[in-house]
């Protein structure tokens, strides 16, 4: 194994004074006698359904929350996340103050002030951008940020700083989705309303723990079912939907593509096909079927590790099905070969002809709270607002008019996250400004990551807590957190949403849109970046957006509050021939006789020719595949009570005591082979790093996989072991497949008795 | 008229007369008795019969019945003896008269009873004596600067009238009053504002109680300040309106919640049979094995549910009674009857037969506040 | 003129994906804000993710209540059974044990019983109680009858429950399908019963299968 960097440190003495420390409710949290001076209706500030709540204000303290049982989306449900994020506000950890490194300080920073950080930071950036050129400052950005903020951050960095390198979190969360549907049908959105589920006669969820990861949407499943519905779930654990499901397929790690070109493949042979709309509304089916002969059932089976007969039932389902809905997640994006998983998911909907229609739909369920309005607008690497591409110079041209800038003074596309840290690694990149992202955490094979930020001339971080990237940072910037802000968010149907401002940040710091044009303004390059609302940032984004597939132009603040969100796109004027648009937006895709502006009325496909593209998706296995060495395989995922990297809900009490610690999960024929049992110490192993958890001894896994949530830095931190292997259209690294090692350890690790379960 | 009836109005009456006759005593046959207060003495008299009538009404329910019993028996244990009158005492003084476990569940709710506790205390010590004939003061013939208290008819002791004694005994009742007026003002604070309790209380149950106190605190005080700055302005009226707070609060003691204050001891019983329950043999779940209380408890409990008319035998000799079956399998088999009726339409099927005793369901969620409220209720969940 | 249709309680243990929303939202409630009351147990995590969550089914006649040696326990005239009266409860432990459904919480500490009182604060004033207004997948629901039908073709409340030879009535009703009918869910019955699920390896492909359909 080689060992490249160190094992993390226990950084015991950062985590004395910033955390992550719980927070319970306590005195006029717990008071039954405090009135709330207001409450404030607005959404959740963790996962992509964005679900309606109010929060409950007294003197600038969030006292809880209360059901906004009006919002249709979720109606008054919330997982056990939105109904103690109100514990995030007013946190002992919250960061007050700027701070810079120090190494006379025990926990390596000391506060400075807000005018002196921004001015340190500014002259960074001009040093370094001076001294190496633009490109060697980077910019990571967030897609749990308002669209307001992305689309700021991304028009900081291609007009203000002029780099390239600008890219996102959602690289890690939504990207193959969005490269696939782009592929196959033109534009990137879930293609309908939630609604649409509950007239489905088949759901199918692939790689989806809804019940933990998408909460709210498991009661559209059960409705569904309820009024007679088949689920087919495919994951290769038994997640609490596939409990009840009527059809489980247990897919080995990786073989997604197999499985959905074996199900196309019983389709093809037993004519459950839609040939009309195959012949009027796509292209490229033929070659398609000539390509998935191969995956005969047997050919299947062997490969995905899914028994034949269950591959033959679902194919028979899905395919007699007069209505369905398809649902995925990350599951099968994080893959080296995402994409391809995405395409082939969509292939099985394309040839059944069922999309468009109500009760016919398909979806994948983005992760972060503006999963998908955070990778409209400019913040991805290759990106400009509106869903434009960076490349394109009619794109190009458009935008530059908007911010009043010349077309070739925008840069050229950069490179995608985990590119910026290889380039960093490399010394290619000498700066970074990351906001809403926790890389250290997040990104797969951290150990590399904490070296490539140890390499930096400078590193700023903006965030609310000390996170553990933040960790490494030369000067922390106290940022805000959701309910200190408004703006909009887009949620996982496509419907904009509203966040409203609840308290304002405390002490030093500022609304994150602030702190950017601080920024641009220390460095003299505050041209386009001096708005004082976020009204008006999202009214320049709605013009920057017109005409571009992420049309927002039709959109207003009042419209969301008066319609309970509005979807996209939404044009503010009628174009040439095409049909006046409802103020509601649109609700779902491609529906027959559909106007948009690519195709202009030839189909409802955001193609020239309306129609949308079958893909070849040949299958790959992943790139880490067992071998005698490293003979399982590591999957990682996530556990309801925990969000992302953990930087907000490892500090909330309630939630770090739903589940404390991460842990393996071992099938008990696998933990007998290896005389591991519940609850001993386990040391899992890749060719990365390793990392010392108590085993969790169930069924509901395959027996030659284990399972590692990813919400923990550190030594407890499962990107330690995960592949940097990269989808190759996408960029998504392969978080769901790699190989390892696993034995019983044979003392509890270092950590276990100097850091609390969240630490 | 029932048996318990009966014996209830026999033990009302027993009381009630025995209480009249320490009172014919202790005044000497009311030589020392103030005929003033005579309407006070028959308030308590009936109050008497009433607390002592449901009392005996409230002991005879299976339930009370058992621990009743069961809480003597486990006091007077052979061998325990000594060791459990230490524990009384103990006990008595932290959660009795500390009133402790109020003070756990909120502070100020602890003050709150504290007070008011106390002060009732104070006002009943040196009321009913003087209101019985049992105590008065007379000067000390021939030294006219002191006092001499008179017990039961027998020269008790001597003070000085301007010593702390005399202070404390001639101003006892203000003090008494001033306790219990604080008390009632936080209690009567936190009813209006905490929207808990708001959901919860009843007029009748809790505020009746306190108004009544703060009545008879509030009319007592006037009447010292009537005598002593006001040169007895109004005394009369003042007077008739004390004594009919005071005689309403006393009449109203067996029926509401002061009630409470009669059964609350019964937690030393409790505490008692608990004890000689952890040192005896558990009892295990027919279900998943595990020990979740005391056998003795689980037996008593099924004898009084038989007594009370409940029906939880079970035709299955692996169960016998439903009692044996601990609250978390008792979860688990409420989800698995669900589960049944579901079979075949639901996807899903049964799983691999399993092992017997059945695995113990576990709580979810052990975090503080979440799960089982503290170690006594870890076993009620995770024996 | 219609009568206004009342909402009611209706459990669906079958729904549930243990997400503890309802716990967290539980010790929300402001009759005993920073505790949580609702009972949510895995079956048998070892071998399946069922989980059950468990609120006070507010029985008609309430065994928790007649065992109660302080008469601390008391059923409002609208058939909520209130958590114990705190002056009484001498903190026994017989409530605890004789619930049929498992329901009451016991702290020693403080002397107390506490229990579902189905957010007496809420429902009293109109509103939906915590758990089931947060419920993600509904095995927690408020509603009327008439919504309850619309929503779940095929299912029908009960509020019978036999334990051995005794049937318990509640206020809280549990949905069961419409065919077979059922008046009673016979809990004892079920007790010794499998659980329900899918056994990863039936359905995992070794390679060495041979079964072809």
């Amino acid at each position: 194994m080689s060992n490249r960097a160190k094992q993390p440190p226990l950084d015991r003495a950062t985590i004395a004074q910033f955390g992550p420390s719980r927070a319970y409710a306590a005195e006029i949290r717990v008071d039954a006698g405090v009135e709330p001076d207001k409450t404030v209706k607005t959404h959740c500030c963790f996962c992509g359904q964005q679900c309606g709540l109010q929060l409950k204000v007294k003197d600038n303290t969030i006292l809880g929350i209360e059901p906004w049982y009006e919002f249709p989306f979720n109606r008054g449900m919330l997982c056990p996340k939105g109904v103690k994020r109100y514990l995030q506000q007013g946190h002992p950890d919250r960061l007050l103050h700027a701070y810079e490194k120090s190494s006379e300080s025990a926990s390596g920073f000391r506060e400075l002030s807000y005018e002196r950080a921004i001015s340190r930071v500014a002259e960074a950036i001009e040093r370094i951008q001076t001294e190496h050129g633009r490109d060697a400052f980077a910019v990571l950005s967030g897609a749990s940020l308002t669209t307001e903020k992305t689309y700021l951050m991304g028009k900081f960095a291609h007009m203000c700083l002029r780099t390239a390198n600008i890219d996102y979190n959602g690289r890690l969360c939504m990207v193959s989705a969005a490269a696939g549907n782009k592929k196959a049908f033109g534009i990137d959105r879930a293609a309908n309303p939630w609604t649409d589920i509950l007239e489905a006669e088949v759901v199918l969820v692939a790689g989806a723990n809804v019940a933990e990861c998408a909460p709210i949407t498991t009661d559209y499943i059960w409705r569904a079912r309820d009024r007679g519905a088949k689920v087919i779930v495919v994951d290769p654990r038994l997640t609490p939907i596939a409990r009840t499901c009527d059809l489980f397929l247990p897919v080995k790690p990786g073989r997604d593509t197999a499985l959905f070109s074996g199900i196309l493949q019983l389709m093809i042979k037993n004519d459950w096909l839609d040939h009309d709309f195959i012949a009027k509304k796509t292209v490229g089916f033929e070659a398609l079927a000539r390509s998935v002969e191969e995956w005969t059932p047997r050919r299947t089976a062997e490969v995905t590790g899914v028994s034949e007969a269950a591959i033959r039932r679902a194919a028979e389902w899905w395919g007699k099905a007069e209505t369905s809905f398809l649902m995925h997640a990350r599951g099968i994006e994080h893959h080296s070969h995402g994409v391809m998983n995405v395409l082939s998911a969509i292939n099985i909907v394309l040839a059944s002809g069922r999309i468009g229609r109500p009760g016919c739909g398909y979806a994948t369920i983005t992760g972060q709270a503006n999963g998908q309005g955070g990778r409209e607008h400019g913040q991805k690497c290759d990106q400009l607002p509106g869903g434009r591409d960076l490349a394109n110079p009619e794109h190009r041209a458009y935008v530059a008019e908007v911010w009043g800038i010349e077309p070739e003074h925008l840069p050229q596309p950069g490179v995608d996250a985990y590119e910026i840290m290889r380039k960093a690694h490399a010394g290619e990149i000498r700066g970074l400004l990351s906001i809403c992202f926790n890389p250290v955490v997040s990104l797969p094979d951290n150990n590399f990551v904490r070296a490539a930020l140890q390499k930096l001339d400078f590193f700023v971080a903006i965030d609310f807590f000390l996170s553990e990237t933040a960790r490494y940072a030369d000067v922390v910037l106290p940022g805000s957190l959701q309910e200190e802000d408004e703006g909009t968010v887009t949620q996982v149907e496509g419907r904009i949403v509203r966040i409203n401002k609840a308290v304002e940040p405390p002490a030093d710091a500022r609304q994150d849109w602030r702190i950017i044009q601080d920024i641009a303004k220390s460095l003299g390059r505050e041209r386009g970046l001096t708005f004082d609302s976020v009204e008006e940032i999202f009214e320049e984004l709605r013009v920057a957006s017109r005409g571009g597939v992420s049309d927002y132009s039709g959109v207003t603040y009042a419209r969301i509050e008066e319609h309970f969100g509005v979807f996209w796109p939404c044009r503010s004027d009628a174009l040439d021939g095409a049909p006046q648009p409802t103020p509601r937006g649109t609700p779902r895709l491609f529906e027959p006789g559909s106007y948009n502006p690519v195709a202009k009325g030839s189909g409802p496909f955001y193609f020239e020719d309306g129609k949308a593209r079958f893909n070849l998706t040949p299958h790959h296995d992943p790139k880490e595949d067992t071998d005698e060495e490293y003979p399982i395989i590591l999957t990682t995922g996530r556990v309801v009570s925990q969000f992302l990297s953990g930087n907000q809900t490892r500090r909330i009490g309630p939630l770090v005591d739903h589940y404390p610690e991460p842990k393996v999960e071992i099938h008990p024929r696998l933990a007998a082979r290896l005389d591991i049992v519940d609850g001993d110490w386990t040391t899992v192993e890749s060719r990365r790093g390793s990392c010392t958890l108590r085993a969790s001894v169930l069924r509901t896994i395959r027996p030659d996989t284990v399972f590692i949530p990813y919400h923990w830095g550190g030594r407890k931190s499962a990107n330690q072991l995960t592949i940097s292997a990269q989808d190759p259209i996408s960029k998504i690294p392969e978080y769901k497949v790699c190989a390892v090692r696993v034995h019983k350890a044979e003392a509890a690790p270092e950590y276990s008795d100097k850091l609390e379960p969240q630490q | 008229m029932s048996r318990e009836v009966l014996r209830a109005i026999v033990w009302g009456l027993l009381v009630t007369a025995v209480l009249g006759a320490l009172i014919l005593l202790g005044s000497r046959n009311l030589a020392h008795f103030d005929a003033a207060l005579v309407s006070y003495t028959f308030a308590i008299l009936f109050a008497t019969f009433g607390l002592t009538y449901r009392y005996s009404m409230w002991l005879s329910r299976p339930p009370t019945a058992m621990y009743w019993r069961r809480g003597w028996q486990a006091f007077f244990r052979r061998g325990l003896r000594l060791q459990n009158v230490g524990r009384w005492f103990s006990r008595v003084v932290l959660d009795i008269f500390g009133n402790r476990f109020i003070f756990r569940r909120d502070r100020l709710r602890g003050l709150t009873h504290l007070l008011i506790m106390w002060g009732c205390i104070i006002a009943v010590a040196i009321t009913f004596p003087l209101v019985f004939g049992w105590l008065h003061f007379r000067p000390v013939v021939g030294d006219l600067s002191r006092y001499e208290a008179v017990l039961f008819g027998f020269a008790a002791f001597r003070f000085p009238h301007d010593s702390v004694v005399a202070f404390f005994l001639f101003h006892g009742l203000v003090w008494a009053s001033i306790l219990v007026i604080a008390g009632v003002m936080l209690a009567m604070r936190r009813r209006m504002r905490d929207e808990g309790a708001e959901a919860l209380q009843r007029f009748a149950e809790d505020f009746m109680p306190l108004i009544l106190l703060f009545a008879v605190s509030v009319t007592g005080l006037m009447l010292t300040a009537s005598y002593t700055w006001m040169k007895g302005y109004g005394y009369t009226f003042i007077s008739l309106l004390h004594a009919i707070t005071v005689i309403a609060t006393f009449i109203w003691l067996p029926f509401g919640k002061f009630f409470h204050i009669f059964q609350r001891p019964a937690q030393l019983g409790v505490s008692f049979y608990k004890d000689l329950g952890r040192a005896e043999e558990p009892a295990l779940c027919r279900r998943c094995g595990h020990a979740f209380t005391s056998r003795r408890h689980v037996e008593d409990l099924i004898e009084v549910e038989r007594q009370l008319g409940y029906r939880y035998e079970v035709d299955d000799g692996r169960v016998e009674h439903y009692q044996w079956i601990c609250p978390p399998c008792r979860r688990a088999s409420f989800a698995m009857a669900q589960g049944l009726a579901w079979r075949g339409q639901r996807g899903g099927g049964p799983l691999a037969t399993p092992e017997r005793p059945l695995p113990m369901p576990v709580h979810a969620n052990s975090g503080l506040g979440e799960g089982p409220l503290d170690e006594e209720d870890a076993e009620n969940f995770h024996p | 003129m219609t009568v206004p249709e009342t909402l009611e309680f209706f459990v669906d243990p079958g729904r549930c994906i243990g997400c503890q929303s309802c716990v967290q939202a539980c010790a929300e409630c402001d009759t005993h804000k920073g505790q949580s009351m609702i009972q949510l147990d895995y079956l048998d995590r070892a071998h399946s993710t069922q989980t059950v969550p468990v609120v006070c089914m507010h029985c008609e006649s309430p065994t928790c209540a007649e065992v109660c040696p302080a008469d601390a326990i008391k059923r409002t005239e609208d058939g909520v059974v209130q958590t114990a009266r705190k002056p009484r409860c001498i903190a026994c432990n017989n409530c605890v044990l004789a619930c049929p459904f498992g329901v009451p919480k016991m702290s020693t500490r403080v002397n107390l019983m506490m229990k579902c009182d189905m957010c007496y604060d809420r429902t009293s004033v109109g509103l939906k109680p915590m758990c089931a207004s947060v419920c993600p997948s509904q095995a927690l629901a408020f509603a009327t009858r008439a919504e309850m039908a619309r929503l779940r073709p095929g299912a029908r409340p009960v509020n019978a429950f036999q334990f051995g030879a005794q049937t318990i009535r509640t206020k809280v009703n549990m949905m069961v399908p419409d065919e077979p009918s059922c008046e009673i869910v016979d809990v004892t019955s079920a007790m010794f019963e499998p659980t329900i699920g899918h056994d990863i390896l039936d359905t995992v492909f070794e390679g060495d299968e041979n079964e072809h359909e």
